[in-house]
């Protein structure tokens, strides 16, 4: 997700310590229905934020294990098996992220590899790893 | 705030040439995220009307050109469609330290709210009816009768899908803060699968969509708003975005924006402009429409990561909006693979 929760809970105290009372009680009841409902998500992603990220990352993993052995372009098939044979040393957030990137970086390669090979079978896997991570991080407005 | 209306008042009287114009009651409201929005009274010889003032902000959700917007709503207001009368365009920094325009305020109406499964309740037939119909004729027009011919975008039929995507793709290149596998995905595939050419170039408006425009109690239209990312360009992009999920709100997606049912939409839309909603071609723009929010999003996220606006919609764009078109993009690409 972006941006990460420190950044929108700073931000949040910037604004409600600056401007809100000033532009009138219209403008400021908007504001401040917004920032409830950005508390309620941080709440949400402070309960979920790791487990989402270490599921994602293993999936990526997994997913990488086994596009591997039919993946015929030597540097990236080195690149996937070496990836798939990462792992989160760390559940910080920032940590998680940081290997998150690199895998979701390495997993457009590897898709754009498929299509470019014409490999269904390839795309369709990386397309059912795609919708299950867009599902996860999905946000309920629900409190 | 009293700064701003002194400063307001003393611009209008030398624009308007009215020395005894007062300014009274400024105050900003929610909305137009890519524009700081104010009302106000302005009084003028026993007349007194309410007015809207859209200034820049000092970062924007998206960066869009003012004069534009401003020239859109004079063109189409003048073409007699449900668009607030346009007062004046300034864009010298100087009087109000941005530039801005002012409008007239449509008084007793309301928007849809975007996220509300229901926004207009007994009204969605008549509200419904008179959305396709009034984004048909911003098809029909005809950007050279309406003045707009110059405006941004392709204007060659062939062209213009891929010169949008291409638009939007700079925009993640430029803003993304992380990867974001499934945009990039969702760009290949509209490349490497076009629409076919676009019937005519017409003036798209952009964000023409539940909540961007104003209804009052009998369930009349009487407001399209938020112009600012027209341009010239396939018709079939605003019928695309109009019927994105996202403004359903959670609700039923077989009535796009809480309105009337998909199918007696577009045929009000084809209606109305003379056109044809190819579904091969409108399936193409559905994409692109989620795309185009993506990349929004994407910009608006960094805006607010980085302090340049810190408004909290910037934050929830980046967040649940974001979040929402990658699942469509994920879930419709995903299916078809």
């Amino acid at each position: 997700m972006s941006p990460e929760i420190p950044t929108i809970l700073a931000l949040t105290v910037q604004k409600l310590n600056g401007d809100l009372a000033e532009n009138g009680a219209a403008f400021a009841q908007g504001q401040m229905g917004l920032i409830g409902t950005m508390l309620n998500f941080a709440a949400k992603e402070y309960e979920r934020g790791a487990d989402i990220r270490v599921t994602e990352n293993a999936e990526l993993r997994a997913l990488f294990a086994a596009l591997a052995p039919d993946v015929a372009d030597a540097a990236l098939k080195a690149k996937l098996e070496a990836a798939a044979a990462t792992r989160d040393e760390s559940l910080l957030i920032s940590k998680l992220n940081e290997n998150n990137y690199a895998l979701r970086r390495l997993l457009t390669e590897a898709q754009i590899h498929a299509e470019d090979r014409g490999d269904s079978a390839a795309q369709q896997r990386i397309w059912t790893v795609l919708k299950a991570m867009a599902a996860r991080r999905l946000v309920s407005l629900a409190p | 705030m009293s700064d701003l209306s002194e400063r307001l008042q003393a611009y209008l009287r030398v624009k308007l040439d009215a020395p005894d114009l007062t300014v009274s009651g400024l105050s900003r409201i929610p909305g137009g995220a890519s524009r700081e929005t104010y009302r106000f009274r302005a009084r003028q010889g026993g007349q007194e009307r309410g007015l809207i003032l859209r200034r820049d902000p000092t970062a924007s959700l998206i960066e869009t050109e003012r004069s534009a917007e401003y020239r859109a709503y004079e063109a189409f207001h003048g073409l007699g469609l449900p668009v607030p009368a346009p007062v004046a365009l300034e864009l010298d920094p100087a009087p109000l330290e941005r530039p801005f325009f002012i409008m007239e305020e449509i008084e007793n109406c309301q928007a849809g709210a975007i996220l509300s499964p229901d926004p207009f309740g007994p009204h969605r037939q008549s509200v419904g009816r008179q959305f396709y119909t009034v984004m048909g004729r911003i098809a029909a027009a005809d950007p050279r009768d309406v003045g707009l011919s110059d405006f941004e975008g392709e204007t060659d039929i062939h062209d213009v899908a891929m010169h949008e995507v291409a638009r939007w793709e700079k925009v993640i290149d430029e803003d993304e803060i992380e990867p974001q596998p499934i945009a990039r995905a969702a760009i290949r595939w509209l490349k490497r699968n076009p629409p076919p050419p676009a019937q005519k170039i017409s003036v798209v408006h952009g964000d023409y969509r539940t909540g961007n425009f104003l209804y009052d109690e009998k369930g009349d239209i009487r407001a399209i708003l938020d112009w600012e990312m027209s341009h010239l360009g396939d018709p079939l992009e605003d019928l695309g975005w109009a019927i994105d999920p996202l403004w359903s709100g959670g609700g039923d997606v077989a009535r796009p924006g809480g309105m009337i049912p998909r199918a007696e939409g577009i045929a009000l839309w084809e209606k109305a402009s003379g056109l044809k909603a190819d579904p091969e071609a409108l399936t193409w723009w559905e994409i692109f429409a989620s795309l185009k929010g993506a990349a929004i999003w994407i910009s608006a996220a960094r805006e607010y990561a980085q302090g340049r606006n810190i408004d909290p919609i910037n934050a929830f764009s980046g967040w649940f909006t974001l979040a929402f078109h990658n699942n469509v993009l994920a879930q419709r690409l995903g299916a078809a693979a």
